[in-house]
């Protein structure tokens, strides 16, 4: 990986041989790398790009596993509590609903949005967007748009969902509640935490860089 | 390599798509392949980010002073912030539970709203600081500024199993909307930041010296 130090006098064309740092806008010269190999600016060590392919189908494949997955995991306690006799159980949702009960709203829009609506929107927006892939939506004109009202918005969502603070988060509760109660995970926990895993593996398969490729196929 | 070797887009007459990352020439008012509006250098997005974070600054005081739960067991009530949770947590031996939670409430939104500060001032008044250093620093801040959030999750899922009236219960309170405002504007001054001022500035330096 080297940058360009030579001089240009006249202004490059815009093509794929050049590109630039997101993050301090260097000029680096794009080269073939190897699979699993990452490349990074040489000045100020973000991340530029890797391997530009990724399996659609496999990506495809997680996604409905996800999919599946969320609605137990959404639906099923993800802790149950025992204390003298009475049994407590809550679901994620229930988790923000009592928040939102004491007057905490912000509190629990966090939560919602966090656990809720974030992993929904992010696997329903990947799956969308495998469904223009493989059915070439991308080349008429509102699939375009749509797609890359999606691709714009992807990043927001992947970090919007927050599955893995969540599953410490209730590892840490159960600890913390253990002092005086019984505390059991259930189906829920088990469904969520394989949610987590589903999609993390989803998203490390997900190429962004690869996605917006498509686009430049209609030219 | 040389810092003063490297070449810039915008001195090459390129200019980075920021929604796709498409190389566009500065004559482009759009990207050609996603139609996002072009923008060299967002010089405006400094003062933004440096009033997202004093807003999260001024915050950061009633989230650490108020109390963020209040338990109520067998009758006696005791109102907890962030730092007495925490104390409660070594007292009753679960040290690494207390490490994780000191770590995600108090330690990442200081580092996060410390380090942004410098940051931010590094650009503002041209400070002399190691940019690298700086910008590994901006990558962590934005990797680990998340998990802050884990203390809310851990607020709600008690509040929502603890409800046993007198006997044992656990509410809510003020502090958690300031935390959640923290962790908030912290995240979004960090987002809405163009990174890119930063080694415009330097580079002049550079020049000069």
């Amino acid at each position: 990986m080297s940058s360009l130090s030579d001089s240009n006098d006249e202004r490059l064309s815009p093509d794929c041989s050049v590109i630039l740092c997101r993050a301090c806008d260097l000029a680096v010269s794009r080269r073939a790398l190897p699979s699993g190999v990452r490349a990074i600016c040489p000045r100020c060590q973000t991340p530029l790009y890797d391997t530009p392919y990724c399996a659609v189908d496999g990506v495809l494949a997680m996604c409905i596993a996800a999919l599946i997955l969320y609605i137990p995991a959404m639906l099923l306690p993800v802790l149950e509590m025992h204390f003298i006799g009475s049994v407590r159980t809550t679901t994620v949702w229930q988790g923000a609903l009592a928040v939102a009960e004491q007057g905490y709203w912000v509190v629990a829009l966090a939560v919602l949005i966090g656990a809720v609506v974030g992993p929904g929107l992010l696997i329903s927006s990947v799956l969308a967007q495998m469904v223009i892939i493989k059915n070439r939506l991308y080349r008429f004109n509102s699939g375009r748009k749509f797609f890359v009202l999606l691709l714009r918005y992807h990043q927001l969502l992947s970090q919007m969902s927050m599955l893995e603070i969540y599953v410490i988060s209730f590892l840490v509760t159960s600890f913390q509640l253990s002092d005086f109660a019984d505390v059991y995970f259930g189906m829920g926990t088990f469904c969520f935490t394989m949610l987590f895993l589903v999609v993390l593996f989803m998203l490390r398969e997900y190429k962004l860089e690869h996605m917006w490729s498509y686009l430049n196929e209609g030219e | 390599m040389k810092a003063n070797n490297s070449v810039q887009g915008k001195d090459l007459g390129l200019c980075r798509c920021d929604d796709c990352g498409q190389i566009n020439n500065t004559t482009e008012s759009c990207c050609l392949r996603c139609g996002a509006k072009l923008q060299l250098r967002d010089y405006n997005s400094l003062q933004r980010s440096w009033a997202l974070l004093i807003t999260a600054a001024i915050l950061l005081v009633p989230a650490n002073l108020y109390p963020i739960t209040t338990l109520t067991k067998s009758g006696r009530v005791t109102h907890d912030t962030i730092f007495s949770g925490i104390l409660r947590l070594v007292h009753s031996d679960m040290l690494p539970i207390a490490v994780i939670v000191f770590t995600a409430s108090i330690l990442v939104p200081w580092l996060k709203i410390i380090g942004l500060g410098i940051y931010l001032s590094a650009i503002s008044f041209n400070l002399k600081f190691s940019k690298k250093k700086l910008m590994l620093g901006f990558h962590l801040i934005e990797w680990i500024g998340r998990w802050s959030m884990l203390d809310l999750f851990v607020i709600s899922l008690t509040v929502a199993l603890v409800n046993m009236g007198q006997l044992l219960d656990a509410k809510p309170a003020p502090a958690a909307t300031a935390f959640a405002l923290v962790i908030l504007f912290t995240q979004v001054s960090a987002k809405v930041l163009d990174t890119r001022l930063l080694w415009d500035q330097l580079e002049q330096q550079d020049d000069a010296n």
